[in-house]
């Protein structure tokens, strides 16, 4: 039985009362106070070895940007485990088949140039999935022999065999960027392709006379897609996704299995993309010179926002703001229900959502995104972290931290092993990201919630819904129940610790962390 | 017959004539009375959506990733490193007073520059940051493609940085382009496991010690298997390599005997160690009741000893008394389905005989990367035909070691226990398939798609990557290459585990709401007490 404290029987009491209060509340200003004196300096470690990476290889994010194409097929020309390791991790997130070809280079391939090999994987490929685009992504081992992708595609085509279908050379070299450059990459080789084919230049269409827009969107589950294409429908006008993996890896079971994927963008829709109003890129942390909007103003004039991911109230006001600027609309009133309801969500949640501190790591551009979701809700960001190498994502998020008056510890071209360091470091009682931190998890026992990719260990990932006014408001929402859960969790426990024992044996309190 | 008749047929219809030559050769319905001949381990077509890997990931993904004390440093760029990141849940516990990194991954993450100007200064750095910072017993470098291609000398660092620090650092040319699959890096880890660690240390051993050859501790099967040999008396001086431990490894000439359970990816070593020292080996099936019970049998005939014999019957009858139950209940459930196999290079064949004690007939059975002999059985290897890919891989001969040599049986008796025991032998998978069935060496996605349409099993077991494509169509896949996060599946507790994961999975309801009910009944079923009912 719980024994009832009266808040004024005694000094002691008091004072525990004043202790679990402030346990409770986590005010560690002393702590932050620490914190903010302590300069790591370094991003990671160890100087030359990654000690559990937190990032992926480019061909990753070009598989994944071209599974968004209708009637795509992707070979990657390399070893086949280039091929089979991507497809393994692809379908272990998205619990789809993620069929990849590979040009199997052996040694001989090594040798002598792999041309032989990838013109025999393209012909192969196409006589036995006939699909309309072919993506050929390239490996650390196809840059690393010299072997012009260009120039074997073009003999490719040139052979004539081939007819109607777009075969398209992504340079994605392993050891060229993360799999975020590689994502980015692919699109605009994408589109830098389909603008230029000759029977596209038939201007103004019935359908190109319609006003719609561009959205390129990273790190979106295929829920976060459908959630945005929904928001700008709701201003009465079309938006093409690019790539588009809403249902194409979130596909319904419908009985019948098809090879190649009929959903996606299509190779029509990618050839207008230069008659958009706009293109509209979330997540704008890769170098001006990956960004695929940037691409389509240079060369085309479609004019290009760059804004960050819509998580969270402010960031997706900033993409709302741009829908109805590039529309010239007015804010549809059923966005503003949901901002309401996202306000009052936060504003409801604020006493519990407060007591998070919080890490977040994974791909920059979803750390940068989920960071202004907590900033704004009051936690206090004690980590953000990632293993993509970026200046940008330092600069942004320093400026974004004054703004809040908030200090955290912020990691680019960093890895796991430093990231625990710093999450044992700084106290964290929550972190965020891709299902790596499940090794954080098991043994410090910091809290988690998986987002990101890869999610490799819970189900669902590819139907999580972090973005949008909707979006924002149900992921607040697990993280507040997350840190009130930790709070319930052993509350009688505590109480009785603190209150329940003789006076003099009084304990230090007993936290959840402590207990453990 | 017909219906895998039907099914080649079927399938080669749909490839283009080069294609189809090369696949025909690939593919075998088993009979009895001939001997027959199946194509393997030779190099996949190219552009063909095939499911086997690279020379790295049978290197260290495989065989030197799950010893536990070990720093795997992977020199390469990023990817390689991350995506074979404690991937095939191989489990490991740290030794008294050890260390364990089966949960870590370690990369030298290779940028442009390194792949320009070479990698070796970065390596050898690493190895020097490995060392400080986590005192390992032993460092393994693991090459990916660019390292052979730019001429990083991982050896010469291994050796002189070895020396500098008075440890034991591997190197391994694993480049992924090596070989045609996995197996190309098996062949490699062997070969360092031979040279560099078996025999280095001599601990002398207690009686009935054995070796476990190719069990990988993959959701605790190692520990399932150990447990009950331990009760029975075994002493396990080393796994190779499952929850392994490097001095174990390096101890492992003394035991008595090495069992092997993936002939595929550790038969190199088992034999070479025959050789040099002496020590003989016998090919075991630790999955399933039966196989499990014959693998004691054979061990306890081998070692010959009433006690041992005694105390294997005795455990037997226990642990077989103990699941006969729940294992009656799973084979009632699942009495009279099928199964199709497509893994690795021994699990094809393991499992089969799991799936009939639950009343599950294997119709069509193939390997990712085996070899002739996993097929046609180790008889057949000096008629095998060494290509260029193959020729590729050293070869490596051992001699007798003088000193450390002995014979642990004496000759007449080992000649008689040749004809009792699977001694030095394996039959291969097509020894246990029945006649009329298939068997698909490197099965694709097109082949997949069209065994599922026209064979319609209930069970297929393979990886996560054609899981999916399966269970589209509506029938159960299990991955069996890391047991989707499930486990032990070896051993007698390990076969109620298994025959559990697939009951569930062929019996989930969810199978029986496929198709919408307004498409199989008329919407309104009825009225109730004037109340329209729908459901």
């Amino acid at each position: 039985m719980i024994k009832v404290i009266k808040p004024d029987t005694d000094n002691a009491t008091k004072k525990a009362v004043k202790a679990l209060m402030t346990e409770i509340h986590r005010d560690d200003s002393k702590d932050r106070n620490k914190d903010r004196n302590k300069d790591r300096n370094k991003d990671r470690n160890y100087v030359n070895m990654q000690v559990n990476p937190c990032k992926m290889c480019m061909p990753m994010g070009g598989a994944l940007a071209l599974k968004g194409v209708k009637n795509a097929m992707t070979i990657i020309h390399g070893s086949q485990g280039c091929s089979t390791y991507i497809r393994r991790h692809m379908a272990a997130h998205y619990n789809e088949p993620i069929d990849i070809a590979s040009s199997s280079l052996s040694e001989e391939g090594t040798v002598y140039g792999g041309s032989k090999n990838l013109k025999i994987g393209i012909r192969n490929l196409v006589n036995m999935y006939q699909p309309e685009v072919v993506g050929v992504l390239t490996t650390c081992l196809a840059e690393t022999i010299g072997d012009d992708i260009e120039r074997i595609v073009r003999e490719v085509r040139d052979t004539g065999e081939f007819e109607g279908i777009d075969i398209i050379p992504i340079p994605t070299p392993g050891y060229g960027g993360s799999q975020t450059e590689g994502y980015f990459d692919t699109i605009k080789a994408l589109m830098a392709y389909f603008v230029k084919k000759p029977i596209q230049v038939q201007k103004e269409t019935e359908e190109t006379k319609t006003p719609f827009i561009n959205i390129v969107l990273s790190d979106a589950t295929c829920e976060d897609v459908r959630e945005i294409k929904r928001m700008v429908e709701l201003f009465g006008v079309k938006a093409l996704f690019i790539p588009d993996i809403s249902d194409a890896l979130d596909a319904p079971f419908t009985n019948h299995y098809n090879k190649l994927s009929e959903e996606g963008i299509s190779r029509e829709e990618l050839a207008k993309v230069i008659y958009a109003k706009a293109t509209i890129e979330l997540g704008d942390l890769v170098a001006p010179n990956h960004s695929p909007a940037l691409f389509l103003e240079e060369e085309y004039g479609v004019k290009a926002y760059r804004l960050p991911l819509p998580i969270g109230i402010n960031n997706t006001d900033c993409l709302v703001k741009a829908l109805a600027e590039v529309l010239d609309k007015d804010i549809p009133k059923a966005l503003e229900v949901e901002r309401g309801r996202l306000m009052d969500g936060m504003i409801d949640a604020h006493k519990h959502s407060a007591t998070g501190d919080i890490a977040v790591f994974g791909d920059m551009n979803l750390v940068m995104g989920i960071a202004g979701l907590v900033l704004e809700n009051g936690m206090q960001l004690k980590l953000a972290a990632t293993g993509s190498m970026s200046k940008r994502f330092k600069e942004q998020l320093e400026s974004k931290l004054d703004q809040y008056q908030q200090k955290a510890e912020i990691l680019q071209d960093t890895d796991y092993e430093t990231i625990r360091e710093v999450i044992q470091l700084k106290g964290v009682n929550l972190m965020m990201g891709p299902s790596d931190g499940k090794f954080i998890w098991e043994k410090d026992h910091v809290d988690f919630i998986r987002v990101g990719f890869p999610v490799h260990d819970h189900v669902g990932a590819q139907r999580k819904n972090i973005m949008g006014y909707k979006g924002s408001l149900i992921f607040l929402d697990e993280i507040t129940n997350h840190l009130l859960d930790q709070k319930h969790k052993g509350y009688r426990e505590r109480m009785y610790q603190t209150y329940y024992p003789k006076k003099e044996s009084h304990k230090p309190i007993q936290t959840d962390e402590a207990a453990r | 017959m017909s219906e895998s008749k039907k099914l080649v047929d079927k399938v080669l219809d749909i490839y283009p004539a080069k294609v189809m030559k090369n696949r025909k050769s690939h593919m075998v319905i088993k009979d009895a009375s001939v001997k027959q001949e199946i194509a393997a381990n030779t190099r996949a077509i190219p552009g063909i959506i095939t499911n086997r890997g690279c020379a790295y990931a049978g290197c260290k993904g495989v065989v030197i990733g799950p010893i536990v004390d070990m720093v795997h440093i992977v020199h390469g760029p990023v990817g390689c490193s991350y995506y074979a990141w404690g991937t095939r849940r191989n489990k490991g516990k740290a030794r008294e007073g050890g260390q364990n990194f089966l949960e870590y991954a370690f990369t030298t993450d290779m940028q442009e520059s390194d792949i320009v100007f070479g990698g070796e200064k970065k390596l050898k750095a690493a190895i020097d940051e490995a060392v400080e910072l986590f005192h390992p017993k032993a460092i393994s470098i693991s090459a990916t493609c660019p390292v052979g291609l730019i001429g990083d000398d991982i050896h010469a660092i291994a050796r002189d940085k070895s020396k500098e620090h008075g440890l034991k650092i591997l190197a391994f040319s694993c480049e992924g382009y090596k070989g045609v699959s996995q197996s190309a890096g098996h062949h490699i880890a062997n070969n360092k496991l031979m040279t560099d660690v078996i025999g280095t240390i001599d601990t002398p051993a207690k009686e009935f010690s054995i070796n476990l050859l190719g069990e990988y501790n993959i959701g605790g099967d190692e520990w399932e298997i150990a447990r009950v040999l331990t009760k029975i008396g075994y002493n396990i001086i080393s796994t190779m390599t499952g929850n392994g431990a490097i001095d174990e490894i390096a101890n492992a000439h003394k035991a008595d005997l090495n069992v092997i359970q993936c002939h595929r990816s550790i038969n190199y070593v088992a034999e070479m160690v025959e050789t040099k020292y002496g020590l003989p080996w016998i090919k075991v099936n630790f999955i399933g009741v039966e196989g499990f019970s014959k693998a004691l049998r054979d061990m306890a005939k081998y070692f010959d000893d009433p006690a041992l014999t005694a105390r294997t019957e005795a455990v037997i009858a226990e642990e077989t008394a103990s699941i006969e139950e729940e294992m009656a209940t799973y084979k009632a459930l699942l009495d009279g389905k099928t199964a199709v196999l497509f893994v690795g290079g021994s699990r094809a064949h393991h499992y089969q005989g799991l799936l009939r004690e639950i009343g599950i007939e294997t119709i069509v059975a193939g390997y990712e990367f085996g070899h002739r002999d996993d097929y046609e059985g180790r008889d057949v290897i000096p008629y095998i035909k060494v290509d260029a890919d193959s020729r590729n891989i050293e070869e490596i001969h051992v001699e007798k070691d003088e000193k450390k040599y002995s014979l642990r049986i004496p000759a007449s008796r080992a000649e008689q226990l040749k004809n009792e025991i699977p001694w030095a032998s394996y039959d291969g998978l097509l020894s246990e398939m029945k006649d009329g069935t298939l068997v698909i060496d490197d099965l694709n996605h097109i082949e997949t798609e069209q065994i599922i349409k026209i064979l319609k099993p209930e069970f297929f077991g393979s990886g996560i990557k054609d899981k999916y494509m399966v269970q589209k169509m509506g029938v159960y896949a299990k991955q069996m290459h890391s047991y989707d996060y499930s486990g032990p599946y070896a051993g007698y507790q390990g076969a109620v585990n298994f025959s559990r994961d697939v009951a569930a999975g062929i019996l989930t309801p969810a199978w029986k709401y496929i198709t919408a009910p307004w498409y199989k009944e008329p919407l309104l079923s009825g009225k109730v007490e004037g109340v329209e009912q729908v459901c």
